[in-house]
């Protein structure tokens, strides 16, 4: 055995994921539970669920109030651009922007963390299905492409992965908000059950509490989950698994079946195509701490490395085949850049409840479904938006514009102070051949490689709906009785949703589409994207959950076409 | 050279460290300049003699703990050097100065004559904030935001003066505030 077949066995294996974050845990373990031996590369360092180093610290344990310093700024002034990110409790699981540098023709934020888990620690954990309403939006409207997919495809794999990660919430019976297979919701408080009436009673409209992925309920097939302890301290990761991450709950079922290799520091920066099987043999990477370069084999890889994490892989990975970047006979590859645009909403004051509080703090707030253009309601832009918000009643910061000082400041600082509540919009950005991201192969990284150069920006469509995102919200604010309500819109770059999608659409045509309807490339079938890339409409609804529900679909019939040997 | 470096000098020369209360002591004739209670990196003694008392002032010890008990002064010290840009440090300092100057040497009031002057500041900034007429957030309303973030990040501050619970394990999200009691720290 000469050294290369030694190196190709040793670096062989049924599976490949790239990436560590929502999609590449769930590929990994559907890959692993379905017998396959997979390696599972992530560009970031090893985390290990429970290694979270802010996890149980108390207010009094960070410097600064838990406030960025100005060196943390330096080093990280892009991701600060959220403003809750770059904390001492928080700022180890977002990247260091001088390490890497990305390009703006127009401003465009990218907020991401390199670390086994990804941005599954992080997010937001809002979960909500799509409908047909968003999968047969585009071709209602004759924009853009028609997704290949409609509602009851994909409604088992709701379900599925619902069961799986745990999502409380309620059912509602909404035609543009299916239901789902929840566990217990969580409380509303006082003054949102008072918007609530109000918007059934004068507007015909539904506010629910948010459809989380936190367990209000133990889950029997993932014992090493606990319930959520309502700390509010999730983006600093759960020592309890009160929440999905790919930690807590899929990485551990793919380590269960004993056929995961993990191998964090590891930058895949291309693609091995061989063109006499018609097929990719495996995936190159680079070692991020030596710098040392080594090639993996597989039969099947599933690329879930974000949505321009795989994008970049992609348009790194040129051959005779695809001299535009892998699988781009379409030239899609790269466009199409969505996010859900916000910022923009209302806030007012709740008179009348100064008698009641409530305890715990609650890791996630009210939801309000898109209500415009449905049924005979049409407003002069596409698509819509929901409203994501909440009351609360002010604490000690608020003191800062009270009269008060000295002992009569720490007398009046034990009452809580006023209730507010805001509506928060999230709206539907349509996809544009023209927002886009490319590789710039002059100005490369520190290991390297090529840097991505984004030209995105909100339109016409999106800049109409901004305008009814804040007035509606004080429309309804003010008809609940609220009072001093003010309305919003702060400018933002596209990408502060962070939920970039769009760039390796899928489509029943390989003219117009980089996908099928499976998440598999269309001109070479055993490369399967599942993270955001593949989104051919953005809908208004926060997109996890249906990463997941695709990613699980393509493993299954992955392994189905591997049967039949058609990969 | 001024009266105060030239003291600062003679100590040096002398061998010995002249301390900032005694220096103040010196300089104002008798009355004594209380101690501060941390070394301040980014303050001089002086600066860091009226950030004191100011802090104090506004969150004074009464049975519980006060700003300076909790540590607040140095606090203040930290975040201004290590969080502030270079200007808003700038415009801190100079903040500081014109409230020191207004008081013709705050220092050198009595502590009833520093709490209505403190009082008589703050209330007029609040106005101006409140109607519009200040745009920026002037020197005793930026000290009264970061006593409060000193005051109720520190232990004492979130348990004593309001209450906290690290893992509060449910949400119930109605309920009458005598039951609850205070307000939470966070």
């Amino acid at each position: 055995m000469n050294l290369n077949t030694e190196l190709q066995k040793n670096n062989s294996f049924d599976a490949i994921v790239v990436g560590t974050g929502i999609s590449g845990g769930w590929a990994a373990k559907e890959l692993t539970e379905k017998g396959m031996k997979t390696l599972v590369l992530e560009r970031g360092r090893m985390v290990k669920h429970l290694e979270y180093p802010t996890a149980a610290m108390d207010p009094w344990q960070f410097p600064n109030g838990d406030r960025p310093t100005q060196e943390d700024l330096k080093q990280q002034g892009v991701q600060n651009r959220t403003g809750y990110t770059v904390k001492q409790s928080s700022k180890h699981w977002f990247v260091n922007d001088l390490e890497n540098p990305y390009n703006e023709v127009k401003r465009f934020d990218w907020m991401r963390g390199y670390h086994v888990g990804g941005r599954s620690i992080t997010w937001g954990r809002q979960s909500y299905r799509l409908g047909d309403l968003d999968f047969e939006a585009n071709l209602k409207d004759g924009v853009a492409i028609d997704w290949p997919v409609r509602y009851k495809e994909i409604a088992p794999w709701y379900d599925y992965v619902e069961k799986y990660i745990g999502v409380s919430g309620q059912n509602e019976g909404l035609y543009q908000l299916p239901d789902g297979k929840f566990l217990a919701p969580m409380e509303l408080n006082c003054v949102e059950r008072e918007l609530k009436k109000s918007m059934m009673d004068k507007f015909g409209r539904m506010l629910t509490i948010g459809r989380t992925a936190h367990l209000t309920e133990k889950l029997e097939h993932s014992p090493q989950r606990g319930t959520c302890k309502f700390r509010d301290r999730c983006i600093r990761g759960c020592p309890y698994g009160g929440y999905f991450s790919s930690l807590s709950s899929t990485l551990w079922a793919a380590e269960k079946t004993g056929n995961i290799t993990l191998r964090p520091n590891s930058i895949v920066y291309e693609l091995i195509y061989d063109d006499t099987k018609g097929k990719a043999t495996g995936v190159r990477i680079q070692d991020a701490e030596t710098g040392e370069q080594t090639e993996f084999y597989a039969k099947v890889i599933f690329l879930c490395a974000s949505t321009f994490g795989s994008t970049h892989i992609m348009l790194n990975s040129t051959s005779s085949r695809f001299p535009n970047g892998f699988g781009n006979d379409s030239g899609e590859l790269g466009h199409n850049i969505m996010d859900h645009h916000l910022s923009v909403g209302a806030n007012a004051e709740a008179p009348g409840f100064d008698d009641m509080y409530y305890s715990g703090r609650r890791a996630n707030g009210v939801y309000v479904p898109r209500f415009q253009n449905i049924g005979k309601d049409k407003r002069e832009y596409l698509r819509g938006f929901g409203y994501q918000g909440g009351a609360s009643r002010q604490g000690w910061m608020s003191m800062v514009a009270e009269m008060a000082i000295g002992a009569d400041l720490k007398q009046a600082i034990q009452t809580p102070g006023m209730w507010t509540i805001g509506l928060g919009g999230f709206g539907e950005f349509l996809p544009y051949h023209e927002n886009k991201v490319y590789l710039d192969k002059e100005k490369k990284d520190k290991y390297g490689l090529p840097t991505l150069t984004f030209d995105v920006e909100l339109k016409d469509n999106e800049r109409k709906m901004r305008k009814d995102m804040s007035r509606e919200a004080a429309e309804m604010l003010s008809a609940a009785g609220f009072t001093n309500v003010k309305e919003y819109d702060k400018e933002i770059g596209p990408g502060l949703g962070i939920h970039e999608m769009g760039t390796a659409r899928m489509g029943r045509d390989p003219k117009t589409s980089v996908l099928n309807k499976f998440n598999q490339v269309h001109a070479c079938k055993n490369v399967f994207v599942t993270d955001g890339s593949f989104m051919v409409s953005s809908a208004c609804v926060n997109p996890s959950l249906t990463y997941m529900a695709f990613t699980a679909r393509a493993v299954n019939y992955a392994m189905d076409e591997m049967k039949k040997g058609n990969l | 050279m001024n009266r105060r470096e030239a003291l600062q000098r003679a100590g040096l020369v002398l061998g010995y460290a002249v301390s900032a209360p005694v220096l103040a002591g010196v300089l104002k004739g008798c009355k004594a300049a209380p101690e501060l209670t941390f070394k301040p990196d980014f303050f001089n003694p002086d600066q860091a003699a009226i950030v004191s008392e100011v802090a104090e002032i506004i969150i004074p010890k009464t049975d519980t703990p006060g700003a300076k008990d909790v540590g607040v002064p140095g606090f203040i010290d930290k975040l201004v050097k290590e969080c502030y840009s270079k200007e808003d440090q700038d415009r801190f300092l100079a903040g500081l100065k014109e409230f020191d100057e207004g008081a013709d040497d705050f220092m050198d009031l009595d502590h009833d004559k520093q709490v209505a002057y403190v009082k008589k500041v703050h209330d007029e900034a609040l106005a101006a904030m409140k109607s519009g007429a200040s745009k920026e957030r002037p020197f005793i309303l930026k000290m009264k935001e970061l006593t409060l973030v000193g005051f109720f990040t520190s232990e004492p501050g979130a348990t004593q003066v309001l209450q906290y619970e690290a893992v509060p394990g449910a949400y119930r999200g109605c309920v009458p505030l005598s039951e609850v009691g205070k307000t939470w720290a966070t």
